[in-house]
C-alpha cells in the first residue's frame, strides 16, 4: 500500500463527498445548504489540488485541471454569497440558485476527478 | 510538460501549501466557534468571512486591529495562539521553503536549461554546435560568428562557461553547462533543429570524441560532424560511423611537411584556401639532408613516415627516457633517448652536420630551448618548432624560429573551412592529389589574373541562388560557364575569374574549362576572383536583365 496514494485518494474523494453534501437539497432554499459545509469543501478541495500539483504525467495534468475547475467554482460560489450577503443583507432565490448551481458545477468536476483517479488505479492492476 | 523548472517548484511547494491551507482552516474554525460581545453587550459569532478577513491580515502580519468588534477574552486567547501558528508555522515556513528552493542547485540548473532551450529555439539562422570551450574552440566560435553563423556551446566546466559569458560576443552564444556526451544536452543544443549545420568535437580524448560521434549520429544522422582523431584506428572507427569531417592534427602536420618538401606551391594554395595567408607569401623551403626530430610520440611517428617516403635521413630523440620500454626492440635501437641534458643529446644526435631540427614535443619550453641550443651549436641549421599553447605565440614569434607549426591552429582553420565551405574542402582534397607542376601553374595563373589574395565564391545553380539561370536552363537553353564571367559593364570583356571546381551530381570537374562547360541545374561551382567580379556573377545568375545583357540580347 502506498501511503501517498492513500492520502491523495482520501482528499480527492472527501472533496467530492463534501461538495455533494453542500449541493444536495432544494435549489432555491439557502437554509438547506450549510455555509460551513461549503467552507469545508473549499478547504478540502484546495488540499486535494495541492496534492495533485507536480505530477508531470498526462493523467496527472488532467486531474489537476479538474481540481482547479472545482476550486474556481466553489470559490466563486462563496464569493457570490459573501458579496451579496454583505451588500444586500439577505439572499433571494435567484442568488441562492446561482450559488448552488456553481457548487453543482464543481461537483461535476469533482466526479470527473474521482472517475479518472479510479481509472488510473484500476489500470495499475494491483 | 516541458517546463520542468516550474513543476519542480510546485512539487516542492506542496507541503508548505498544505500547511498554509490547514492552519488557515484551524484558525478560521476557532474564530467562528467562539462567542464574542458586541458594543451593546449582546453575544455574537463571527461569520466565516469575518474570520477569513481577520486571519488574512493577521497571518500576513499586517494587523488592522480587532474587527468587527473588540474581542472577548476567549477570542483573544485563541487569536494569540493562532498568531503563532499562522505567522511562524505557515508564512515563515512557506516563504523559507520557497527561498531555499530558489537557491537550490537543481532548480537553478533547470532554469538555466529552460532559458538555454528557449535561446536555441529562437535561432532562425544556420548555427553550429561546439562542444567544449577552450583555446581552440574559442577561435572557432569567433571565426564562425564573424562569418555570420550562430554558435551554441556545451561546456562542463563552470569556470569556462563564465569565461564565455564574459567574452560578450556580438550575437549571443547560448551556452549550457552539462555533460558533453549527454544525449539530452545535445538535444537541448538543437542537434535535431533544421538550422543546425554541424557539430564540432575536438577533445584531446579520442574515446570521448568517439562517444560523442556515436551519440550525435544516433540523434541526427544528417548533421555533419567535425571530430578530432589522433590515431589511425580511431579514424577508421569514425569513418565507419559515417563521420563527415575527421581531423587528425598529427596527420595534418605530416601533410604540411610533405608539401613543404615536395610541393611548395600546393602548400601555398592550401594555406590561402584555409584563410591563413595569401598567395604572395614566400614559402619556407625545407632542405634535403639529415634531420633531427625531437619527440617520438604520435606526431613523431607521422613525421617519420613522411621523411622515409622522401628518403630523408633522420635521427629521432624521445624526450622521455622512462618511456623506453613502451617501444619495440627495433625502435629502441633506432631512437635516442634523452637521458643527459639537452646539449649532450643534441651533440650525440649529430646536430653539427644536420640540416634541420624539428622540435615536436608536447612542451613548449622544451621545444624553444632545444631549438636555441641547436642553433648555438650549428648556426646554419633550419629550425622548426611545434607550438602547443596559443598563449605562447609571442614567445615563438620572437624566437627566430624558421618555421613554427601549431597543430591546434591548423585544426581550427581546417575545421572551419570543412564546415562552412565544404566545396573548398573538397577542392583542397582533390588538389592534394595533384603534383607540383599543376599547383605551380594554378598558382601563377591566379596571381597573374586575379591577384595575390583572391576571394573564393561558391555559386549554387538552383532557384534560390540563381533564378535567372535556372529559368533558361529549364527552357533547355544552353548557357556556357564563361557567360557568368563577363563584365556587367561591358559584355565583351571577361572578368578575371578562375573556376576552381564544378560539382555536378556524381561528377567532379577540377579546373573546368569555362568556354566548354554548359551549365546544368544543381551545379555547384567554386570560383576564385576579386570582389567586383564575384558581385557580377551573383547579379548575372539572379537577375534576368543582367543575364540577357551579357548574352547579347538586351542593351
Amino acid at each position: 500500500m502506498n501511503f501517498d496514494k492513500l492520502i491523495s485518494g482520501f482528499f480527492i474523494i472527501l472533496a467530492m463527498t463534501l461538495n455533494f453534501g453542500f449541493f444536495y437539497g432544494d435549489l432555491s432554499d439557502i437554509n438547506l445548504h450549510s455555509k460551513y459545509e461549503l467552507f469545508a469543501a473549499i478547504v478540502i478541495n484546495l488540499i486535494a489540488t495541492t496534492l495533485k500539483i507536480g505530477d508531470k504525467t498526462q493523467i496527472g495534468s488532467v486531474l489537476l485541471a479538474t481540481s482547479l475547475v472545482a476550486d474556481i467554482q466553489l470559490i466563486a460560489a462563496a464569493t457570490v454569497w459573501t458579496i451579496v450577503y454583505y451588500t444586500a443583507g439577505s439572499l433571494d432565490v435567484h442568488v441562492t440558485s446561482i450559488i448552488i448551481s456553481l457548487s453543482g458545477g464543481a461537483l461535476l468536476a469533482n466526479i470527473t476527478s474521482v472517475i479518472l483517479y479510479l481509472g488510473e488505479t484500476l489500470k495499475s492492476k494491483r | 510538460m516541458k517546463n520542468s523548472s516550474l513543476w519542480l517548484l510546485l512539487q516542492k511547494m506542496r507541503v508548505p501549501f498544505i500547511v498554509i491551507v490547514v492552519t488557515y482552516t484551524i484558525a478560521i474554525a476557532g474564530l467562528i466557534s467562539l462567542d464574542g460581545v458586541m458594543v451593546d453587550g449582546k453575544i455574537y459569532r463571527m461569520t466565516i468571512f469575518d474570520a477569513f478577513y481577520f486571519v488574512t491580515y493577521t497571518a500576513t502580519t499586517i494587523g488592522f486591529g480587532e474587527t468587527p468588534y473588540a474581542f472577548s477574552y476567549p477570542q483573544r486567547m485563541w487569536v494569540s495562539a493562532l498568531l503563532y501558528i499562522t505567522v511562524i508555522g505557515c508564512w515563515f515556513y512557506g516563504i523559507g521553503t520557497l527561498i531555499s528552493i530558489l537557491q537550490d542547485k537543481l532548480f537553478i540548473s533547470e532554469i538555466k536549461k529552460t532559458t538555454f532551450r528557449k535561446k536555441v529555439r529562437k535561432i532562425r539562422e544556420d548555427f553550429f554546435i561546439i562542444l567544449g570551450y577552450n583555446n581552440v574552440t574559442k577561435k572557432i566560435v569567433g571565426k564562425m560568428l564573424a562569418q555570420g553563423f550562430r554558435v551554441v556551446v556545451i561546456e562542463k566546466n563552470p569556470e569556462r562557461v563564465n569565461e564565455l559569458i564574459l567574452e560578450n560576443y556580438v550575437s549571443s552564444v547560448p551556452v549550457l553547462e552539462a555533460d558533453i556526451y549527454d544525449p539530452k544536452a545535445l538535444e537541448l543544443a538543437g542537434i535535431k533543429s533544421k538550422y543546425c549545420k554541424g557539430l564540432v568535437s575536438l577533445f584531446e580524448n579520442d574515446n570521448l570524441n568517439l562517444k560523442i560521434a556515436i551519440t550525435a549520429k544516433i540523434l541526427n544522422s544528417k548533421i555533419p560532424l567535425a571530430i578530432k582523431s589522433t590515431t589511425k584506428h580511431m579514424t577508421e572507427n569514425l569513418e565507419d560511423l559515417g563521420v563527415e569531417i575527421i581531423e587528425n592534427p598529427f596527420e595534418i602536420i605530416s601533410q604540411q611537411i610533405q608539401m613543404l618538401l615536395t610541393t611548395p606551391s600546393l602548400y601555398k594554395l592550401t594555406r590561402w584556401l584555409h584563410g591563413m595567408g595569401d598567395l604572395r607569401a614566400t614559402t619556407f623551403h625545407l632542405p634535403k639532408g639529415k634531420y633531427i626530430i625531437c619527440g617520438y610520440g604520435r606526431m613523431g611517428h607521422e613525421i617519420k613516415n613522411v621523411l622515409e617516403e622522401n628518403n630523408i635521413d633522420a635521427v629521432f630523440i624521445e624526450m622521455d627516457a622512462t618511456k623506453k620500454n613502451t617501444f619495440s626492440k627495433k625502435e629502441q635501437g633506432e631512437i635516442l633517448f634523452k637521458d643527459a641534458d639537452d646539449k649532450d643529446i643534441l651533440l650525440q644526435a649529430g646536430v653539427q652536420d644536420a640540416v634541420a631540427i624539428i622540435a615536436g614535443s608536447k612542451d613548449d619550453t622544451t621545444n624553444l630551448s632545444l631549438l636555441s641550443i641547436a642553433r648555438k651549436i650549428n648556426p646554419k641549421i633550419v629550425t622548426i618548432g611545434r607550438e602547443n599553447e596559443i598563449e605562447n605565440q609571442a614567445l615563438f614569434n620572437y624566437s627566430n624560429i624558421n618555421y613554427v607549426f601549431m597543430p591546434s591552429r591548423l585544426l581550427i582553420y581546417k575545421t572551419i573551412v570543412a564546415l562552412i565551405d565544404p566545396i573548398v574542402d573538397r577542392f583542397i582534397s582533390h588538389a592534394m592529389e595533384q603534383d607540383e607542376a599543376w599547383a605551380k601553374e594554378l598558382l601563377e595563373m591566379l596571381k597573374a589574373n586575379v591577384g595575390d589574395n583572391p576571394l573564393t565564391f561558391e555559386l549554387f545553380v538552383d532557384d534560390q541562388h540563381a533564378l535567372a539561370l535556372t529559368e533558361r536552363i529549364k527552357r533547355k537553353e544552353s548557357i556556357k560557364l564563361e557567360t557568368l564571367t563577363r563584365s556587367r559593364a561591358n559584355r565583351d570583356v571577361f572578368n578575371p575569374v578562375v573556376a576552381l571546381l564544378l560539382l555536378r551530381k556524381d561528377e567532379l570537374y577540377l579546373l573546368p574549362d569555362m568556354s566548354e562547360i554548359i551549365l546544368e541545374y544543381g551545379d555547384q561551382i567554386l570560383f576564385a576572383s576579386h570582389r567586383d567580379a564575384i558581385e557580377d556573377i551573383e547579379y548575372i545568375a539572379e537577375n534576368i536583365h543582367e543575364l540577357a545583357y551579357v548574352l547579347g540580347e538586351q542593351n
